[in-house]
Formats: structure tokens, sequence, C-alpha cells
């Protein structure tokens, strides 16, 4: 008895998989197979598309000898995920190259600033020093676009999304590409009004 | 890894924001549950719905039938078998499960939690087997509640209505530092009777308190560390008996860790414990009493450990195994018109799975897999699961399943004594030779979301049951009855869903679920019930749920549902509950941003009206109910 039933149990999974797997082979696209990534590699390659997506002033790492860096502020997250991201790429003729910061004083070449969830509790006092540099402030820490940061990483049915804060941008003389702000939320500083 | 980093970067930025990304600061999804019949229950449709209780909140799944039988207890079932020993469903409140194993099914009553702490509800309809074990046998119920650091804050609830005649939610949250937050709640509700059919009070009324905790810690950013505990008490009134007493709490705790290169683990640890005092009615027959009236209590103790890891094989492998070990300590002490034999009872159970996700090709994936489980009842069972998804176009997905999966005795078909073995004579017993139910299910399903507007879902499944319960005579004299798996038989049915965003301030929701079933005895045996006896289901459900945002911060919600009409037997009598439909209407207004004030009418197209039971002096109408309600966050 039990063995026939498991029997019927394996004809029944072949015959499946037989019929499902014929309509195949002719659509394909990477979409399936990204499925289930870790957060940090869909992050690191949202980061270095802020290469592509976002404007800097002239006076934004002048040193044309010297890479464009990606900077890290506090524990890195990243792994391996942001150098596989940045590696072979250019930005005006220039190689990119990431930079792990210990404190905020360091972000004086920095392109983009990450600052990691580590620092979450710091996020305004590091803002406020980084204020005056041409950075675009990047961040997965809670609420910070609404704090006073660029970009917030929000995730969100086990999706990246990103929350925009145009202000802080502009006030730094970044500008950011409407196909950028597409897929984004656009916050507003709430700290002004509290 | 460097290839696939590689293909993110050839993503659009739509694209890349519609990835899907294994959290490691949330509860991980599984792998196949993708390709399965899901369901999510939001936050915001559970505020919006104006549930007041878990079961309240389970309406918003098409895929369940849930049933109010009374003030406190509640039918709720995926896939038929609603009967009041409804046993297929597996529910678990952040991963802890709350089935009793006395007769494998939840009372629903001691399974609370503030509402506005839920981050989610995933109900899949189907076969679980494969990741969750026995008794996940026609759907899984995942309650997930809110990460601590998103209920920072205080929070308070207040509502009065007449059925539901006060409750009290507080809550705080708070960060011990930037990594680690934590909140405390508790709660309190009192609610009143329902009526009788002949609009008498039917003496259901109960109170609940019950508090908890929740502390999440990001020791690294890698990994997380979770620990929550709940704690409960109440007492119920009984229609037509007197009063039950529940008390009981838990305390888990949950690590998981992220490897660098997409491998992950996580180790789960709960104990819980839950004590029962139920009155026993006198067992009386043709005017015989056989048994006094009594109480009978419940203590049982669970310890169960989880292990789970994951990690990417190659390019196309993804590979998902674990071990997890279950000790139940049953302790149960006997009325004389019913016991359980032995009356102390430890069992425990192991288990392991390994799944495999493969991507066939860039559309197509395929997941198998199998559970193996030793239970000290039956044995070994093995729950095996195939599933394929096929991404047809960017917003389409079909995919197909087969799976077995078992519903392993529970203490009711193995060691019931009805009455007691004090009496002279029982009429009901359980039986030692009582094997695992077991199901093989074929679905297949389908998903599309058009435009941002509007999104359809539809499933279908043939489900062929082997060694479901029945009762059999014993022979030359008669009795006891004794409980075997003398049935089997199919059932099949339809899940469809439609979500249409008809505006900006309007969403509309549609769900339709026809449902037939067809159990006999098998050939050459015998059945007392005549198969009557385990399914007590509708052949449809339908729902219609209307979200409209109004100006000057209201919101209106209306909810429409039609059952069909429930056969519910008892032995061979055919007893009906007529079809029915009723209506939820919510008014909301959000008088400030963290003030907000409603008002909520339930079932209001009838005084009262039985949405379960068989017809008798038992069966319980249940009333029209007004409630309104503050909420304030600060």
């Amino acid at each position: 008895m039990a063995f026939l039933m498991k029997h019927t149990w394996l004809a029944a999974v072949f015959s499946t998989l037989l019929f499902t797997m014929l309509p195949c082979g002719m659509l394909c696209s990477p979409q399936a197979r990204a499925a289930a990534l870790q957060e940090y590699q869909v992050k690191a390659v949202f980061l270095f598309n802020f290469t592509q997506f976002v404007e800097w002033p002239p006076a934004a790492s002048p040193n044309t000898a010297e890479p464009i860096f990606i900077c890290i502020l506090g524990e890195d997250p990243f792994g391996a995920y942001l150098e596989d991201a940045i590696r072979d790429e250019h930005v005006d003729n220039r190689t990119l190259a990431v930079r792990r910061l210990s404190t905020a004083d360091d972000a004086q070449a920095c392109r983009i600033l990450f600052i990691s969830r580590s620092e979450s509790a710091r996020v305004e006092t590091i803002l406020q020093h980084v204020k005056p540099l041409p950075a675009l402030t990047v961040s997965d820490a809670r609420g910070f676009g609404e704090r006073g940061g660029m970009v917030g990483f929000v995730t969100e049915d086990n999706r990246v999304r990103l929350r925009i804060n145009l202000e802080a941008a502009r006030a730094a003389g970044l500008t950011i590409s409407s196909k950028l702000l597409r897929v984004a939320d656009v916050v507003a500083n709430q700290g002004a009004s509290r | 890894m460097a290839s696939s980093t590689g293909e993110l970067k050839k993503l659009s930025l739509e694209d890349l924001a519609n990835v899907e990304v294994v959290s490691v600061s949330r509860h991980p999804q599984r792998l196949s549950e993708a390709a399965s019949a899901i369901q999510v229950i939001t936050a915001e449709q559970i505020r919006r719905s104006g549930a007041t209780s878990i079961p309240e909140a389970l309406r918003l799944a098409d895929n369940l039938d849930v049933a109010r039988k009374n003030s406190h207890d509640w039918a709720i079932t995926a896939r038929g078998f609603n009967t009041a020993l409804a046993n297929k469903l597996l529910v678990l409140i952040d991963g802890r499960s709350v089935y009793t194993p006395l007769f494998s099914g939840v009372y629903w009553d001691v399974q609370n939690y503030p509402l506005a702490d839920i981050e989610r509800i995933e109900v899949i309809s189907g076969p679980g087997g494969t990741q969750w074990g026995a008794n996940a046998v026609n759907g899984v119920i995942n309650i997930i509640s809110r990460h601590a650091r998103d209920t920072q804050g205080g929070y308070v609830e207040l509502a009065a209505g007449d059925q539901l005649e006060d409750q009290i939610v507080a809550r705080y949250g708070a960060s011990i530092s930037p990594t680690v937050n934590f909140r405390v709640y508790a709660q309190h509700f009192d609610r009143g009777s329902e009526v009788l059919s002949d609009g008498r009070d039917a003496h259901d009324s109960w109170d609940q308190a019950q508090g908890g905790f929740r502390l999440d810690a990001e020791p690294t950013a890698r990994s997380t560390l979770t620990l929550q505990g709940d704690y409960y008490g109440g007492s119920d009134d009984l229609v037509r008996a007197d009063t039950a007493k529940v008390d009981g709490g838990n305390v888990l705790g949950r690590w998981s860790h992220a490897i660098p290169g997409g491998s992950d683990f996580s180790l789960q640890v709960y104990y819980a414990r839950t004590h029962l005092l139920d009155p026993v009615p006198a067992f009386v027959i043709n005017g015989n009493t056989l048994a006094t009236a009594g109480f009978l209590t419940d203590d049982l103790d669970t310890l169960d450990a989880d292990f789970q890891y994951r990690f990417i094989l190659d390019e196309r492998n993804r590979v998902q195994w674990g071990v997890s070990y279950r000790h139940t300590r049953d302790d149960v002490s006997n009325a004389p018109a019913l016991a359980f034999l032995p009356p102390h009872l430890d069992q425990d159970l192991y288990s392991g799975f390994v799944q495999d996700e493969i991507a066939l090709t860039d559309k197509l994936t395929a997941t198998v897999g199998s559970k193996l489980e030793h239970n000290d009842y039956t044995g070994l069972e093995f729950e095996p699961s195939a599933r394929l998804q096929w991404r047809v176009a960017d917003n389409q997905m079909l995919w197909a399943a087969v799976s077995r999966a078992v519903r392993s005795p529970s203490r009711v078909d193995r060691d019931l004594s009805q009455p007691g073995p004090a009496s002279p004579l029982q009429i009901l017993t359980g039986s030692a030779q009582f094997v695992s139910e077991t199901v093989i299910a074929r679905e297949l399903g389908y998903r599309a979301q058009f435009s941002d507007k509007l999104t359809l879902s539809a499933a279908a499944f043939y489900n062929d049951y082997e060694h479901v319960r029945s009762t059999n005579i014993t022979p030359v004299t008669f009795l006891p009855f004794f409980f075997q798996n003398n049935l089997k038989g199919q059932t099949h049915g339809l899940e469809l869903t439609a979500d249409w965003q008809a505006a900006d301030n309007w969403r509309l929701h549609a769900g339709f679920d026809p449902l037939r079933e067809h159990l006999h005895v098998k050939p050459g045996q015998f059945d007392l019930n005549a198969a009557l006896n385990e399914t007590a289901d509708p052949r449809e459900r339908a729902s219609l749920r209307s979200s409209l945002d109004l100006p000057h911060r209201l919101e209106f919600d209306a909810a429409l549902r039609w059952t069909a009409s429930r056969d519910i037997n008892n032995g061979t009598t055919i007893g009906t509950v007529p079809a029915y439909c009723d209506m939820d209407l919510r008014l909301g207004w959000h008088l400030r941003e963290n003030v907000e004030l409603s008002v909520t009418g339930q079932n209001l197209l009838h005084d009262h009206r039985a949405q379960y039971g068989f017809p008798g002096p038992s069966q319980v109408d249940i009333q029209r109910s007004v409630y309104g309600k503050l909420a304030w966050r600060f």
C-alpha cells in the first residue's frame, strides 16, 4: 500500500516537470536569477550607478590624477561587493576606488560618502561635518533622507528602494538625474520643522 | 559572485529597484514561497480593516475560510476540512508553532498580539511540509511581528463597543544603542457574550490580559539577534458549561548571520508553555450518567530548536538545509467524561530538510526538496515537493508544484478515551493503530501585475488524500467506537484574487474561492459517519473590499463577504449553516498625524446569525457589533 503510493507520487513529479519545462528555452532575461540576492550586493550596484546619474560641481575631487573615491564611513557591510561593482569602470576617464574611513574628517576626497548603519546615532553630526563638501551622502540608517541625508536606502518588501532628499543634494551643488528620481521617493527634511 | 554583480549592473534602475534581496535584518523569505499560493496581509490592511483580533485579520486572506464559532472560538482552514477538530493548518507566530498536539488544531482564543505591532501575515495555502513539517498539510500561516526598530516611542490604543466591551493596548519602544532596540507591551480586553438562535445570552463572554517584549540587536553589520517573549492569562465562559481558564507564555531567541559570498544561517530556540483548565460536562446517554461533570487540565511544555543554512552552491543552485528538534511534555489531568491515556506524555520530534533552488534558465526556476521527520507515533515521515516558477514576462509569473504532506496523529487520534477509564463503558477512543493522514497536492498558479493598477492571482489545486480519519465499531461488543484511517478522497478548487487601484485614493479587491470535496470510505472498509465528519466547508466563498481615502484626512473602508451554505454533520445527521452575506465598515479620521479616531461596525447585515456550528442548543449566533477606537502615538 505505502509502496504503491510513493510510486504514484514519483510519477506525478516527473510528469509535471516534463510538462512545465517544455515552453521555456526562448524566453530569457537576467531577472529571475537575480532573485534573492544579498542586500548589499544590490546596494553596491546602486552606489556605482550613482556615479553615472549624479552630476558633481567641478570643485568635487579636482585632482584628476587620483581615482574617484566612493567612501564607507563606519563598519563595512559590503565585503567585496563594492569593489566588484566598480572594477574596470571609469567616470570622466578616471578609475573608481573604494576608501574606508574611520572619521568624517577624512571625507575630503569622496564623491560618494556611504554612512554605515553602525553610525546611525551620529548621522546628524556627520552630516553637519561634511556639509561643506560636494559629496553625495548615502546611508541605510533609519530615516536618513528625512534627517538631512541625500539618498536613503530603504528595504521594503525585500526590495531596495531609494529616498532622495533633493534639497540636501542641491545645497551641496549636486544635480540628480531625473532617471534616478523616477525610481525614488522624494523626501524633505524633517529636522527643520521640529 | 562577480558575474552576478555584473548582471546587476546591466539592469535598468527600475529593474534594480525591483530585484528581490535577502535582507540581513529581516526575516528571510523562504525560497519556494514565490512559487506557491501565498497571500500577504500587510499592517496597513489590518489597520484599515478594523480587525480587533488575529482571526478577524485573517479574513483579509481570501485563501482562508474564517468562521466565528462563538465569542472566543474560531474555525479557520485553507482548502477545506474546517471541522471542530480542524487539523490541517500550521500556524506560526514569529517562527513559533502554536498548534496544540491535543488535536493538532489551534486554540485561537489564546493567539493574541497587539495588531499595531504586526508587520505582516503571510498565508500560504497548499502543503508546506517540505519546509515546515507535519501539519502543514493544507496551509501555513506566518504571523510576523514588527522589528523593534520600527516600533519606537509610545503607543496607546483605547477601544470600546458592544461586543468588544473594552480594550487597552500600550506599547513603548526605545533604543538602547543605535544597534539595539526593544519594545514592551501590555494589552487587556473584555469581550461580551453572543446569543443563541432564540436571542438568549450564549454565556460565552471572555477576557484576557497579555504582556510581552521584543529586543532586536545587530551586534555586527552581518548578524542580527532577536529575543522576545509573551505571557497571557484569561478566562472564557463556555456555552452550556462553566468557565475555562487559560494562561501561558513563551520566550524565543533567534540568531541570524550572513556570510560574505551569499550564505547565511539562523539558529532559533524557543520554549513555550500553555495551561488550560476546561470544565467538561457529564457524559449522559439515554438518561444514564456514564461519567459525572468535572475538569480537564492540560499543561503543555514545548522546547524547540531549529537551525537553517543557505548557501550558493554555484551559478545555478541555491541550497537550503536545516535540522530541528522539538520536545513536548503534555500533562493532562483527566475529567471523568474526557480523558487522554496516558495522561502524561513526553514526545520527541526530529527533522531535517534540504531544498535546492535551481535556475534552469533565466526565466525558469525549479525548487526541489524534502523534509524527513521522525515522530514517536508513526516513526519516519517524508514530505517532498517539486516546484517550478516560470517568469513569463517581467510582470507575469506561472508556477506549478507537486508536494506530499502528512498530518501525523494527534493525541485525540491515539490517546482519547470518552468517557474516561473509570466509566463502565467507553463510547469513543483513539487507536494505537492510527497512522498519518497524507496528501499529494498538485497546484498550478498565475500572478500578474498590469500597469501598477491591476494585480491578478489565480491558483488551482487538486489534492489526493489517503488515510483520512474515520470512526469504526468494535467487533462483537460494538462499543467503543474508535478512530481509524478508512477514508480517502480528492478535493479541488480555485483561489482567485484581483486588486485594482481604481483611483489614486481608491483601492478595490475581489476574491472568489470555489471548493469541491469528494471524500469516501475505502472499498471494503467502514466508517460509522459515512465519510461525513471530516469536512465542514462551504462550496464557494467570495469577498469584495474597498479602501477609500477621503478629504480632511478621513478614510473609509468596506468589506463584503459571502459564504455558501456549510454542511456541518453530527455523525450521519447532516446539519447546515445556510449561506450568508455580511459586511464590515470602518470610518477613520486622522485628527493629527499621530492621533487616529475610528468607528468600526462588524457583521452589519444581520442582528445575529450563525457562521458555524451544528444546528442545535449549543450553536451560537454572532451579533452585529460596533466599536470606537482611539490610537495615539507619541
